[in-house]
């Protein structure tokens, strides 16, 4: 479609691909909100558009209906490229099929004034094409009521109610079915709250991109009469986020001289520190996780060590003065890497904070394309399903890697003043890979030996 | 209590335990409790059109001439306001009357002498008035808009009334014997299409329900429907069909509520349906959906609903009559979108 906008009526305006932060330079529309005919209010989403970063929605940039959509889904298109036209002129009350459906289906009688005010129906309001709206998100008082008092994560309740709501008996059976679970149920880990969760715990993921996974197949086609002994298949496209995952990552295995080296912290401090504050950070709104309590270690020991706050670039070692902490987040197919700028002037709660702002917005979809870029160091947290340990795979052009895997409790030796004994304490095995190119192990093992002792003699109040 | 009811009630005059039971239509049992209070207590009469000589339209004082003599049982004039007006002085000087209206519709002409003087004696004055008056209501019967209507949230509306609406033979003799041995003016609906559709085991001699208790009809955990009258047996036949786990409130009495037991059950299941064949606005329903919304918020899993007539009069073209009461259907359809929330 390449007629220009001058040629359609006056009235008429484009809906562009806009410029997504400073490094993105195109954008693939995934899906269409509004079709042609729909009415549309001004920053209400049209579109969603996916980079290789990041998924956005496109606001409707006037009030008016869709007169034509000039990209269709799945194409890529540059930056500034026109994808949509809105006539501007149109009246919200004049009589569209769609409308009317959106309207239960009464009749638009009277036309309102030309450039009326009046608010056009919403399509939101309009029944999915089903016919069922998904009202699964909707919580009723007695359901959150029931999941405040468990502590359940209602977004993991599956809904058996009209449009898959969550109804009382869900939760209830939800609820049953954790403290019912079998004997041999492993102990729920201690940081199941980590933004490094999948939504479905029972799903095996696929290797997640921040650890290392064997590859499924070696590249290229298996030799010939393989094929049948595989058995059925099933092929599908990598989406654009898992293109971008596997680009980077073998990448980045390429391009580093990779080291994993591990020491074991003892989280006893630690969880006594988040028992006393979890109450009164949880009135605020923030949920105080173990990773805030590393990545705020890591930041701290990330001053004192800047040889792992720093990038490669050729022959060149780039110190950076700001710790810009990237916290990886596990999404749906895939994860994103949202960047904690200047991470060094947080608190403990500001980091708690910050972090859960960082994944709530990254699971929404709502992160804006620069917060995925500029990390200077990366945290990775996929220890809900109980691994211990992880060689995960360096963030370019970064040196290094943590990885915080489950924190499970352990018989450990503990020094008293009456001598040695033995205690049950929360312990984990701090993994981090690091960038033989620029730094060597003793670099890497100081490090950690800094980020373990500030967990284990956090202060603690009592 | 307030000065606004008198007291003193009828289960401390309940000396003697019932002797047996028999099965009776529910015109039979307010029949019998009808005779049971006027044997047991010189002091209760009858007052209405046509009560006596022809036995009442309905013939529920079929044979109390008599027995009892037209003393006792009054015929009286077309004329609402005298009769309850009459009844009203009765009650002042010591007797207990119980005014029958020919059609609960025709009160609207004894609403003076009801809710202004009658409902308001003992505040005013503290002088109790110990009278009932039987409403035959409802519809289903062609019955047009004079002779089918449900008047019960009127008088709800009036402080110094009672209002009770049995959905049982048990009830509708228990509720009415407790009703004449009340001390203040109690409103009793009898719905013409339980007359003699009901027919359920009712206690033989003194038999006394309380005024004020609601009664669960059906146990449940899933939902709760909330009714009264023939809602009562729309919601437990919808239960049947449906073969879910629905709990049935039969509330008995209107006014005062029991809070109580709409609150447990409301709490238990988090999903109320209020079902009445009266119309819908500012009704029953209405108040019993506020009550549960106000005190039970936290514990509802879905709105409070409700399943009444429309704010229309009755017609009389029966399938016209259908689709504006409540049907088996409509109480089931009800049910099920409630369950499926």
């Amino acid at each position: 479609m390449s007629s220009s906008p001058t040629e359609q009526a006056t009235t008429a305006v484009d809906v562009v691909m806009p410029q997504m932060g400073v490094s993105v330079a195109e954008g693939t529309i995934v899906e269409w909100r509004k079709r042609p005919g729909d009415w549309i209010e001004a920053d209400e989403p049209v579109c969603d558009v996916t980079t290789d970063k990041i998924d956005v929605e496109i606001p409707a940039p006037a009030s008016g209906r869709m007169q034509e959509i000039l990209v269709e889904p799945g194409t890529t298109v540059a930056v500034g490229t026109p994808l949509a036209r809105i006539d501007a002129e149109a009246k919200p009350g004049e009589a569209h099929p769609d409308e009317h459906a959106a309207n239960g289906g009464q009749p638009a009688a009277e036309a309102p004034p030309p450039r009326t005010e009046a608010a056009p129906p919403q399509a939101e309001q309009a029944p999915a094409p089903n016919g069922e709206e998904d009202r699964s998100r909707f919580y009723s008082p007695v359901v959150r009521r029931i999941a405040d008092k468990h502590g359940v994560d209602l977004e993991q309740v599956k809904g058996t109610g009209i449009g898959g709501r969550v109804r009382k008996k869900d939760v209830l059976a939800y609820i049953e079915g954790q403290e019912g679970a079998p004997e041999g149920r492993p102990e729920p880990l201690l940081h199941i709250e980590s933004p490094y969760r999948p939504d479905e715990a029972d799903a095996p993921q696929p290797s997640e991109a921040g650890t290392e996974a064997a590859p499924a197949a070696p590249a290229g086609a298996p030799p010939p009469g393989v094929g049948e002994l595989v058995g059925p298949t099933r092929r599908e496209p990598m989406s654009v986020m898992r293109q971008a995952i596997a680009r980077h990552m073998t990448g980045s295995r390429r391009t580093a001289a990779h080291c994993t080296t591990i020491v074991e912290a003892d989280f006893a401090r630690v969880a006594a520190r988040r028992g006393e504050l979890r109450d009164a950070m949880k009135r605020r709104g923030v949920s105080l996780t173990y990773l805030a309590f590393v990545a705020r270690a890591t930041v701290e020991a990330l001053q004192e060590h800047p040889r792992l706050n720093a990038s490669v670039d050729g022959d060149e070692l780039v110190y950076h003065d700001d710790v810009n902490l990237g916290i990886a987040v596990a999404l749906d197919d895939g994860l994103i890497v949202p960047v904690i700028r200047r991470a060094q002037r947080l608190s403990l709660e500001g980091m708690a904070a910050a972090i859960s702002d960082v994944a709530e917005r990254a699971r929404a979809g709502k992160l804006d394309p620069d917060e995925v870029h500029g990390g200077t160091f990366t945290i990775t947290n996929p220890g809900q399903f109980g691994a211990v340990l992880a060689t995960p795979i360096i963030n370019q052009p970064q040196v290094a890697i943590l990885d915080l895997e489950a924190i499970v409790k352990r018989p450990v030796v503990v020094e008293g003043e009456d001598g040695d004994s033995i205690a049950i304490h929360p312990m984990t095995y701090l993994c981090m890979s690091w960038d033989h190119r620029a730094l060597d192990g003793a670099d890497a093992a100081r490090f950690l030996a800094k980020v373990k002792a500030r967990l284990e003699t956090w202060e603690v109040s009592r | 209590m307030s000065a606004v009811e008198a007291t003193g009630t009828a289960a401390a005059e309940l000396a003697s335990a019932p002797s047996g039971t028999r099965e009776m239509t529910y015109l039979e049992a307010i029949s019998d409790a009808l005779r049971t209070e006027m044997r047991r207590d010189e002091s209760v009469f009858c007052i209405g059109e046509d009560i006596g000589a022809f036995g009442g339209a309905f013939k529920v004082t079929d044979g109390f001439v008599e027995e009892f003599g037209a003393d006792r049982c009054l015929d009286a004039p077309l004329a609402e306001n005298a009769i309850i007006g009459t009844a009203v002085g009765a009650a002042v000087e010591g007797l207990k009357p119980v005014c029958e209206m020919q059609f609960a519709d025709f009160i609207s002409c004894g609403f003076d002498q009801l809710v202004n003087v009658a409902a308001k004696l003992h505040y005013r004055q503290g002088i109790a008035v110990p009278m009932v008056v039987r409403l035959p209501s409802g519809g289903g019967f062609s019955g047009g808009p004079f002779h089918s209507q449900n008047p019960e949230a009127w008088f709800v509306q009036a402080p110094g009334l009672k209002v009770v609406a049995p959905a049982t033979a048990s009830d509708a003799k228990g509720l009415l014997v407790s009703a004449i041995r009340d001390p203040n003016p109690v409103c009793y609906l009898e719905h013409k299409g339980l007359y003699r559709h009901i027919k359920d085991e009712v206690p033989e001699g003194e038999h006394a329900v309380p005024i004020g208790e609601a009664r669960i009809a059906r146990a449940g955990e899933e939902m709760t429907v909330v009714a009264y009258g023939s809602s009562v047996h729309l919601a437990l036949r919808a239960g049947e069909e449906l073969d879910e786990d629905i709990e049935v409130l039969d509330l008995r009495t209107l006014a005062p509520l029991d809070r109580q037991s709409i609150l447990t059950s409301a709490r238990k299941t988090g999903k109320v349906l209020v079902a009445h064949e009266a119309t819908r606005s500012a009704g029953i329903g209405a108040e019993v959906a506020a009550l549960v919304t106000e005190e039970a918020f936290e514990e509802l899993d879905a709105p409070v609903r409700r399943l009444t007539a429309p704010d229309v009069p009755i017609p009389f073209s029966p399938p016209l009559e259908q689709s504006v009461l409540p049907q088996l259907d409509d109480m089931k359809e009800a049910c099920r979108e409630l369950l499926a929330y």
